[in-house]
């Protein structure tokens, strides 16, 4: 409990900073969806005359566009970009700061069991994220509540607001097991941003050719929002492929965690 | 009773050797030298005691068991002190220490009160935030941090670096005041005169393999002092070359050196008989001690 509570307490601001420019980032933009569809054919001309394929490439459909959840799913491609950063960033600084700040010594020189290290670290980081995601979706639900003119479907909204922290889920995982298997990590940012943008660019691309395929190793295009908002529902298979990634990039990393050698600082 | 106790312990980095079928045994309420070159071993020994690394082969255990499957509970009763201490920036030395104290069963009230104690004793202020502190009162924490819950057995990785004498002084005498109330001690040095001033036993140890394990006692009677003998003429060689207890003995223009085992009292009378522009007499580096022992284990 006490490695849990202190690394809720390092992580205390920097996640509080994540959490006020998503939060700004969602208001911002949602309180512009009343001048987009004040002359909707307009805009839809307007949108109509961008090519087909960058409107592919920021999943911009045009017949859900002008709805609250078309806007919002907009808006949510960037906050999901952000928001696997914070998750990566979060996964590969909890476990490599203890070697790059040197304090490994200290801890696994305590009775405690490294299993037990691992696991309050995990659910610290896992913490983190609920946080992030409870007040990121409360303020999107208030947010795009005040501005809807037509009510707010809850099924479909919360649905786009979960993947959001499915997505985080992915990358704080992958986080994770990636500061498992690089060594000498001196700047998480340095794993993150590559991994992160990677996986962006490759879903856009993807997109662009009309490559369904990509769909199964980009975590962004797991959940099709405009599928979302058509049928109220995720395509399950994917949900499956996230859930077993997580699952397989946890047990791996305990794995590699609990038979590393702790070599002295040098 | 065995506090430490290893059996043909090895770890191999890679392909690289760490130590190399390490046999210990470390009895209750003695402090037991670990002494050795940098780079010998001593820290792989310790890390592997401690469960920060992995043996390749053999095995060990502290308070008769074994590391790995009771590393957890072992360390209960262990205090670590590293050679370099690091801790989380940004926080006071009173929270990181409460912070270090929060691992163990112990009465938390108990533990402050000791850390109270020995921050006094050290003449550490715990209000001040660790980044400010200086590299030997960051040492003063790692003193603290392994001594507050009064352990049973103490492991130091050259510990004193950084301490002013004064300082290393009350170490000592702290030290020494555990070891009073039955603490075993465990004191990785590479430096002898450290060892031979608070170590019962002592173990060499150099690349990765124990070379000789030994009373203080009879470590120091066999003490060795390097002379360096400056003459302002011709050199007595002769007189030189029949000291007893003279080897490794050099000639050079008008200089002549030597190690000395022993007595010191004969050599310096016939010493008193020369006409010198100078005269040095030190502690022989650790190498020239291993010389020795590796000519001693030939013969």
């Amino acid at each position: 409990m006490n490695i849990f509570l202190r690394e809720i307490k390092a992580y205390r601001s920097s996640t509080l900073i994540w959490i006020l420019s998503l939060c700004t980032l969602v208001t911002v933009f949602l309180f512009m969806y009343p001048a987009f569809t004040r002359d909707v054919d307009a805009t839809r001309a307007i949108m109509a005359n961008l090519p087909a394929a960058m409107r592919d490439a920021l999943d911009i459909s045009l017949a859900n566009f002008f709805t609250i959840y078309g806007f919002f799913a907009y808006i949510f491609t960037f906050a999901t970009l952000a928001g696997a950063v914070q998750a990566m960033n979060l996964g590969v600084g909890i476990m490599s700061k203890e070697d790059s700040g040197k304090t490994v010594d200290f801890l696994l020189t305590k009775p405690i069991s490294r299993f037990k290290v691992f696991t309050s670290k995990l659910f610290a980081s896992f913490g983190l994220i609920l946080i992030t995601n409870t007040v990121f979706s409360l303020t999107s639900y208030i947010v795009a509540g005040i501005v809807s003119t037509d009510g707010l479907d809850i099924q479909i909204f919360s649905l786009i607001l979960a993947s959001f922290f499915l997505i985080q889920l992915f990358f704080l995982a992958l986080g994770i097991l990636f500061s498992m298997l690089i060594k000498k990590i001196k700047s998480p940012v340095a794993v993150t941003l590559p991994t992160v943008f990677g996986f962006f660019i490759i879903g856009m691309l993807g997109s662009i050719v009309g490559n369904d395929n990509v769909r199964y190793i980009c975590p962004f295009k797991f959940y099709d929002l405009n599928y979302v908002i058509d049928k109220g529902l995720y395509e399950i298979n994917y949900l499956y492929i996230e859930l077993v990634v997580v699952f397989i990039a946890v047990i791996a990393s305990y794995l590699i965690y609990s038979r590393k050698d702790i070599r002295a600082a040098s | 009773m065995n506090i430490i106790e290893t059996k043909k312990l090895t770890k191999y980095y890679g392909k690289s050797l760490g130590i190399s079928e390490i046999d210990l045994e470390i009895k209750e309420g003695e402090i037991f030298g670990f002494i050795g070159p940098n780079g010998a071993g001593k820290s792989t020994t310790i890390r592997t005691l401690l469960g920060l690394v992995y043996p390749t082969s053999g095995s060990a255990t502290i308070f008769g068991k074994d590391i790995i499957e009771f590393g957890p509970e072992i360390k209960e009763d262990i205090g670590y002190l590293p050679s370099e201490v690091f801790y989380y920036d940004g926080m006071r030395v009173i929270d990181l220490l409460k912070y270090s104290g929060s691992f163990y069963k112990k009465d938390q009230a108990v533990i402050l009160k000791k850390i109270k104690e020995l921050a006094e004793y050290l003449d550490l202020d715990l209000k001040k935030k660790i980044d400010d502190l200086s590299y030997g009162n960051k040492k003063k924490v790692g003193i603290i941090q392994g001594l507050l819950h009064e352990p049973k057995l103490i492991i130091l990785d050259e510990p004193t670096g950084g301490l002013d004498p004064l300082m290393q002084q009350r170490f000592f005498d702290l030290l020494r005041e555990e070891n009073k109330k039955g603490v075993t001690i465990l004191f990785s040095s590479h430096i002898l005169s450290e060892v031979q001033k608070l170590c019962d036993r002592v173990a060499i140890i150099k690349d990765g393999k124990i070379v000789k394990i030994d009373n203080i006692k009879d470590l120091a009677k066999d003490t060795h002092k390097r002379f360096k003998l400056e003459f302002k003429g011709e050199i007595d060689r002769k007189q030189v070359t029949e000291l007893i207890g003279v080897s490794d003995l050099a000639f050079d223009d008008n200089n002549a050196s030597f190690l000395l085992k022993g007595n010191i009292n004969e050599a310096i009378k016939l010493i008193a008989g020369f006409e010198l522009t100078n005269l040095l007499v030190e502690e022989p580096d650790l190498e020239e001690i291993f010389m020795h022992y590796y000519v001693a284990d030939k013969k």
